[in-house]
């Protein structure tokens, strides 16, 4: 399975990398920011993104709407890890298009359960 | 000026849930000190404002060494390894601080926005407040070392 992991914190990617390795997941490609990740997927096919909230240039929330507006990747997973909890951010994300939601701090239990549940949203 | 009991035991929640889980290195909380006058020593210092119902800031503090050894816990590298890394990790530390604090307190009360977090980087500096706050500063020892949260709340909840 590969994945896009979306965040302008380097450690905040290598951290997610770190965790899909270890759960046996081998093919991550990474972007530091919403337009970034949108041209990379022009490029690179993936099977879900797993993107930030409060990014520069294109925020998470425009780079999920990008996504559902395009023919080639509007079926894409869509889990979202972000410190932003609060229920209006979790509807926002939703309605936006995001699949699954994660809030920082996570454990890699976490990330697993909601990737399944991504996957069996999608 | 005194913060109460219910917003510091969210504050030391959310930096104990940050180490165990994200830094994998989990921290033992020492007695919050409420004096003013106390400032906690360290190199680096990064701040994370809020406003909303709440306004103030949380910030954390630390040596140059225990900043690289944080940082090098998190990105699974040695800390003699970390250099370019470390202001980011540190700030993605008080970034999800701040964040998971003020999750906790969403709550238990209206919501308040987090910014961006900032990371300075020196020596022979002090921070200074520019109107009455109420301030907690919360040690906290992880294995040798000591880590300082700083919590700042300017005027009343709205």
């Amino acid at each position: 399975m590969r994945f896009l992991v979306v965040d302008d914190s380097s450690t905040m990617r290598r951290i997610i990398i770190n965790t899909l390795t270890k759960l046996g997941y081998k093919e991550c490609h990474e972007a530091g920011n919403g337009r970034e990740g949108f041209d990379k997927l022009a490029t690179t096919p993936v099977d879900m993104v797993i993107t930030d909230w409060n990014m520069p240039e294109m925020s998470g929330i425009e780079f999920i709407r990008a996504i559902r507006g395009n023919d080639a990747t509007k079926t894409l997973p869509i889990l979202m890890v972000t410190t932003n909890a609060a229920q209006d951010d979790i509807v926002e994300a939703m309605k936006a298009g995001v699949n699954n939601y994660v809030v920082k701090p996570f454990t890699p239990d976490t990330i697993k359960e909601k990737i399944e549940a991504a996957l069996n949203a999608a | 000026m005194h913060v109460s009991e219910e917003v510091l035991t969210q504050l030391l929640s959310a930096t104990e849930e940050v180490f165990e889980t994200m830094v994998f290195k989990p921290v033992s909380r020492q007695d919050p000190i409420e004096d003013n006058s106390v400032r906690p020593p360290g190199n680096v210092v990064a701040t994370v404002a809020f406003a909303g119902h709440r306004r103030g800031l949380v910030a954390f503090h630390s040596s140059l060494g225990t900043a690289r050894t944080i940082a090098g816990a998190m990105l699974g590298m040695p800390a003699e390894a970390i250099n370019g890394e470390m202001p980011d990790a540190i700030g993605e530390v008080a970034n999800m601080i701040a964040g998971s604090f003020r999750t906790k307190l969403a709550a238990l009360e209206p919501p308040s926005a987090i910014a961006i977090p900032t990371v300075t980087i020196g020596s022979d500096f002090s921070t200074k407040y520019l109107s009455q706050v109420n301030r907690v500063l919360c040690p906290f020892q992880m294995e040798d070392e000591l880590i300082y949260i700083e919590l700042i709340l300017t005027g009343e909840p709205s």
